[in-house]
């Protein structure tokens, strides 16, 4: 990890607490990264250098506007109109282990074919920390290829109960 | 002894008066005689030291010609010994350069033979194990065509068959494994 990775994390947080909404910034950020991360053209879009920074930022407004905190938008728009849209995930993963360090928890990303309700979400992240006996926060992403089951991250350890995972599996045992 | 004789001679001749065709008058005989004692010594004095000397040089030059030639013949002979010893010589190495050429040919016959066999051997390994190697890799290739196939065959049948209902108890059973297992 780099440290103006670290700078773009810390200076994230540092919003996030100043603005008094941590959890919330949190999953907008997650949020973002993930459908970022999942979406080919809006990757290349942000990471294009040939793109004027103004008009990145225009897309990052579009995408977040309306459904994500103003500050969230901000935070997104200064990382990609300084041309770091390539290092998001990164700067983003550090900011929620940063925040979830700050409450002496452990952050979780689960891929779910579906979405998870507030009680599911608990006893997940209720039985992750058992497993791992750590403190885990669960951010879940909605993610179809794994067509079933879920999958988990936690750092890195990965706990795979997807279909996915199986059919894998079962594929090379043919 | 010259003057008796004459005067025998003298006297000799008053008393013969017919001479006989046959046999010569005595003076003739001792004038024939005396020429030729005078003839036999002036010859005997002067010449025979000149025809013995001829005689001698050519004997010597006889006898040389006799032991030159005995040389060159004896030297010729020699030298035809040589001849021959190097013609011997000669046939000998022909026949040696002709059995080693011989036997290098054959040794090469023997390497080229040895080398096509061995290059004939390699082509037939190197076909077999490209001919098993493509085997092997075109029933890979099935085998990963059928496996995949097979997977996306199963990816639809779980799509449609996994219902909200499914999805949810796939959920929990997760949730349930997980908090039943420690790291």
């Amino acid at each position: 990890m780099s440290s103006r990775t670290e700078g773009y994390a810390d200076a994230a947080l540092a919003v996030a607490r100043a603005e008094g909404q941590l959890a919330a910034i949190e999953d907008d950020l997650f949020r973002f990264t993930r459908t970022f991360e999942g979406n080919d053209s809006l990757r290349m879009a942000l990471t294009d250098p040939a793109m004027p920074a103004a008009r990145r930022i225009s897309v990052v407004e579009e995408l977040m506007g309306g459904k994500a905190l103003p500050a969230s938008t901000a935070l997104i728009s200064a990382i990609v109109g300084a041309g770091r849209a390539s290092e998001l995930p990164e700067i983003v993963n550090t900011f929620l282990e940063k925040a979830a360090s700050e409450r002496d928890h452990e952050v979780a990303e689960v891929r779910s074919a579906i979405p998870l309700d507030e009680s599911q979400q608990e006893r997940l992240a209720a039985a992750l920390s058992q497993a791992t006996r750590k403190q885990v926060e669960v951010k879940v992403v909605v993610d179809a290829s794994v067509l079933g089951g879920l999958v988990a991250r936690i750092g890195d350890t990965v706990i795979d109960g997807s279909v996915r995972h199986r059919l894998e599996q079962l594929k090379g045992t043919i | 002894m010259l003057a008796q004789i004459f005067v025998l001679a003298a006297e000799a001749g008053e008393k013969v008066e017919a001479s006989n065709p046959i046999i010569p008058e005595i003076d003739e005989m001792i004038w024939g005689a005396i020429a030729f004692v005078i003839v036999f010594v002036l010859l005997r004095w002067k010449a025979w030291p000149a025809i013995k000397k001829s005689l001698q040089d050519r004997e010597d030059k006889i006898t040389g010609d006799l032991e030159h030639a005995e040389s060159v013949r004896t030297q010729a002979d020699e030298e035809l010994k040589g001849y021959q010893a190097q013609l011997a010589d000669a046939r000998n190495d022909a026949g040696q350069i002709i059995e080693e050429a011989r036997q290098a040919a054959e040794t090469v016959r023997k390497d080229l033979i040895a080398r096509a066999e061995a290059d004939a051997q390699a082509i037939r390994t190197r076909a077999s194990d490209d001919i098993k190697a493509a085997s092997e890799r075109a029933m890979a290739d099935v085998q990963a065509k059928v496996s995949d196939l097979s997977i996306e065959l199963a990816e639809r049948i779980v799509q449609q068959n996994l219902d909200r209902a499914t999805q949810i108890q796939l959920i929990e059973n997760y949730i349930n494994e997980v908090g039943g297992t420690r790291r």
